[in-house]
């Protein structure tokens, strides 16, 4: 079956260099905001303001499960076998 | 391909991958390690949720004996624990006669902060961070959060707190 992975692995090193510092970009990205996410998170709990803590882990969560589908895009870069 | 491998130096050899392709490698791996780091930062929020909502701090019941009060001069400061409990206290007696109470665990870092006479604040010496003594709130300095406070009932010449 023919998707768009093979088109990716077969395109000019030069794209799938963008492409992957694009997706490193996004998951940086993420992981930032969800630093900022726990810390808010933390602090607000412990000074009893625990409302904050499930939304902020719900949207952590959600960025946890983006990244995680992003890496599905990931170039698979020269693959010698075929076989996959 | 059995001359060419003859012909390559050893490491080569025992390292038999190109260059492009060890550095995809490496990133590849990067992003994966990037995902792995989000998924514990997931983790973590979800445990402080958890923690929050079903493992509460135990709250401070009743009343509970510290001192006299003839026993802390005025700008004086005493430190006591609630029995039960292994959090530090501090008591203050304000130069205005007032009686205040903290957790004696800065909110940064939890050094053991200490009230500066005369200033009116309180002190974490780890970072200089300031905490004003008549509430609490932070001043200055890192500490995030203003300290906890424990109410001060006067009884006569005992003093007691509560939460
Ligand atoms: S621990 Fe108190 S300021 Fe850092």
């Amino acid at each position: 079956m023919s998707n768009f992975k093979d088109a990716q692995n077969k395109a000019h090193p030069n794209k799938r260099n963008t492409l992957m510092s694009a997706l490193i970009v996004i998951l940086i990205l993420n992981i930032s905001i969800q630093i900022w996410l726990l810390y808010t998170g933390l602090n607000n709990a412990l000074g009893k303001h625990k409302d904050i803590a499930l939304p902020a882990f719900i949207a952590s969560l959600v960025l946890f499960l983006i990244g995680f589908f992003w890496l599905y895009y990931l170039p698979m870069g020269d693959r010698k076998d075929k076989s996959r | 391909m059995s001359d060419q491998t003859a012909k390559d130096p050893n490491w080569k050899q025992d390292f038999p991958i190109e260059r492009t392709a060890s550095t995809q490698v490496s990133r590849r791996d990067f992003a994966r390690f990037l995902c792995l780091v989000s998924g514990g930062l997931a983790v973590g929020s979800a445990y402080v949720a958890a923690k929050a909502h079903f493992f509460p701090p135990e709250e401070i019941k009743g009343e509970h004996f510290v001192c006299k009060a003839d026993s802390v001069p005025v700008g004086g400061t005493r430190s006591f624990v609630l029995e039960g409990s292994s959090i530090p206290y501090i008591l203050i007696r304000l130069e205005n006669g007032d009686w205040r109470a903290y957790e004696q665990k800065c909110t940064h870092l939890s050094c053991a902060v200490y009230y500066k006479p005369g200033s009116g604040q309180i002190v974490c010496p780890c970072h200089e961070g300031f905490f004003d003594a008549t509430t609490g709130e932070v001043l200055a300095g890192p500490p995030p959060r203003p300290l906890p406070a424990l109410q001060v009932v006067l009884k006569g010449e005992d003093v007691y707190v509560t939460a």
